[in-house]
């Protein structure tokens, strides 16, 4: 993928600013006799609109859950969650999840997964093809529009789903350990590509990782928390410049909030 | 024991190399020889035929081969029984029909019954231990009920052939709509597809190429009860071709009726496979 690809104009919506009021979200136990667990409780947050904001902790703090909620896959059991004043009542198309798999429809070309939401909001199709065709060219896999997600390599797959998630032009970006499971090469240059796709379309992203570094070289602000049930347990400003590049890891400055951070996380353990 | 370990990491990656090699260069050199083995293995079996009919020289314990060919071409243009009965087309066409019949509600019943399970699950605890108690019971067992129940009509025969389709069917449904991950429904969900739309194009779509795995098991189960089915006073169809003809001692004509059923399964399960294909890229 060529860095120059991505120099196209903005597709995205005016980004959406979140907010998050005394959220509380609890889950069965598994037997009568032992109690539920509270994933969260009277849990708040803000997030800018425009801002990259990585939600850091250990598995198990809740910030899954939080997303989730986000994306309306589940509801909270108490508090309030909602996008530019909107409540959140269910999935909707103007917030873009991206999962630790691609999750990409394996029955359809790529150019056909990309086209599936679109589809399902009966956009105009030549119009929509043309997007989805322009959006894999920013991706870099305008040559493999034909291909079938499993003759994709890792790093395509996670690519044809941004382009499928932003093809909808979301307000709102959710990734919950997008890069997770990945190797770490293809991570890097993930983490690279969501930077300059960043830098173009400015939409708000809540980003959720277990990894430091990746936080900071990523985040706006980081939001650290701590389990069960989750609560903030301290938020950083990154004050470092963008547009960020990788070479920005071996500075001092990196290295100090990196550190930070790291304290921060294990003191809640 | 660190050791150990190391080589077993590193053989895996070879390995995968390894079978990615033979899959690109000889896939097409394999199935050949496959193929070639598997037309040795049925020559084989037929000189092995023909030396046993040879050696017991009876043709109604064992006929030749070239004896059951004859017979075959013959009985494709003769009527069986003389005179008012059918060709062997003719009867292939009956069992045909009424397994066409048996089969596509089948489907259409156990897809839909597995569908309400897998989304309903008080649905599905109600279901489920009917499921496993018929499971095991061989058509067969409900001939004489069908026949009080329902006299001995296509009515019966239609029953019967459900009652080898419908578990089957309902079972690979449920499995295989259990095995669609929830994320990839999320995903659906939040692309900007409804509920419907997400059952449908999403849901069922992906459940589809397990689904008709199931198919295939239910149309050789429709065939095996076929024989079973035509038990029932039945004058025509390979079933009725089969046992008659055993009764008269016109073991040439079995065996022709036994051909016939499994060239016709072969040729359903090819079509089915076909569209197995066709509905999953990962399989091609």
């Amino acid at each position: 993928m060529s860095r120059a690809a991505i120099q196209v104009e903005p597709t995205a919506q005016a980004p959406g600013a979140v907010a998050i009021r005394g959220v509380r979200k609890g889950f069965a136990g598994r037997s009568r006799k032992s109690a539920g667990r509270l994933a969260l409780d009277g849990f708040d947050l803000d997030v800018r609109a425009g801002e990259f904001l990585c939600l850091l902790g250990p598995s198990g703090c809740g910030k899954s859950t939080l997303l989730n909620m986000l994306a309306g896959f589940s509801a909270a059991d108490a508090g309030e969650i909602s996008v530019d004043g909107e409540q959140v009542r269910g999935p909707g198309p103007e917030r873009g999840v991206l999962f630790q798999t691609p999750m990409l429809f394996p029955w359809l070309t790529t150019l056909d997964n990309v086209l599936y939401g679109p589809k399902a909001r009966g956009a105009e199709r030549g119009a929509a093809r043309a997007e989805a065709q322009e959006l894999l060219r920013v991706v870099g896999l305008e040559s493999s529009s034909e291909s079938y997600p499993h003759e994709l390599s890792g790093g395509m797959r996670h690519r044809a789903a941004f382009a499928r998630v932003l093809v909808n032009r979301p307000r709102l970006l959710l990734m919950d350990e997008p890069f997770g499971a990945l190797d770490a090469i293809t991570r890097v240059a993930m983490q690279r590509f969501l930077l300059q796709l960043w830098e173009r379309d400015r939409m708000t992203v809540v980003f959720v990782t277990h990894d430091v570094e990746e936080a900071v070289l990523l985040g706006d602000r980081i939001c650290v928390m701590s389990g069960t049930p989750g609560r903030t347990r301290a938020v950083f400003d990154v004050d470092l410049p963008r547009p960020r590049e990788l070479e920005l890891t071996d500075t001092v400055e990196f290295a100090h909030l990196k550190r930070q951070v790291r304290e921060a996380l294990e003191g809640s353990h | 024991m660190a050791s150990t370990t190391d080589t077993q990491v590193g053989a895996a990656p070879l390995q995968a190399a390894e079978e990615q090699l033979t899959l690109a260069g000889g896939r097409r050199g394999a199935s050949y020889s496959r193929l070639l083995w598997g037309a040795a293995g049925i020559v084989l079996f037929l000189l092995g035929w023909e030396a046993l009919a040879y050696l017991r020289d009876d043709p109604v314990i064992l006929p030749t081969v070239q004896e059951t060919a004859r017979t075959y071409v013959d009985y494709l243009a003769r009527r069986y029984p003389a005179a008012v009965g059918d060709t062997l087309w003719q009867h292939a066409l009956v069992s045909v029909a009424r397994i066409a019949a048996g089969w596509g509600v089948g489907v259409l019943l156990g897809i839909a019954v597995g569908g309400l399970m897998s989304s309903v699950p008080l649905l599905r605890h109600l279901i489920d231990p009917l499921i496993e108690i018929t499971r095991p019971l061989p058509p067969l067992a409900f001939i004489p009920l069908f026949i009080v129940w329902f006299g001995i009509g296509e009515t019966s025969k239609f029953l019967l052939i459900l009652v080898g389709v419908v578990p089957i069917m309902i079972i690979a449904t449920v499995a295989a709509l259990d095995a669609v991950p929830r994320e990839l429904e999320q995903a659906g969900r939040s692309l900007g597809g409804s509920p419907l739309r997400v059952l449908l194009t999403v849901r069922l779509r992906s459940a589809l190429p397990s689904i008709i795995t199931g198919m295939r098991l239910a149309m050789g189960g429709a065939w095996t009860s076929i024989v079973a089915v035509e038990l029932i006073a039945a004058t025509s169809g390979l079933g009725y071709l089969i046992n008659n003809a055993g009764v008269n001692l016109q073991t040439p004509l079995v065996l022709s009726g036994i051909v016939t059923i499994s060239i016709l399964g072969i040729v359903f399960d090819t079509l089915l496979r076909l569209l197995q294909r066709a509905v999953d890229p990962t399989h091609r």
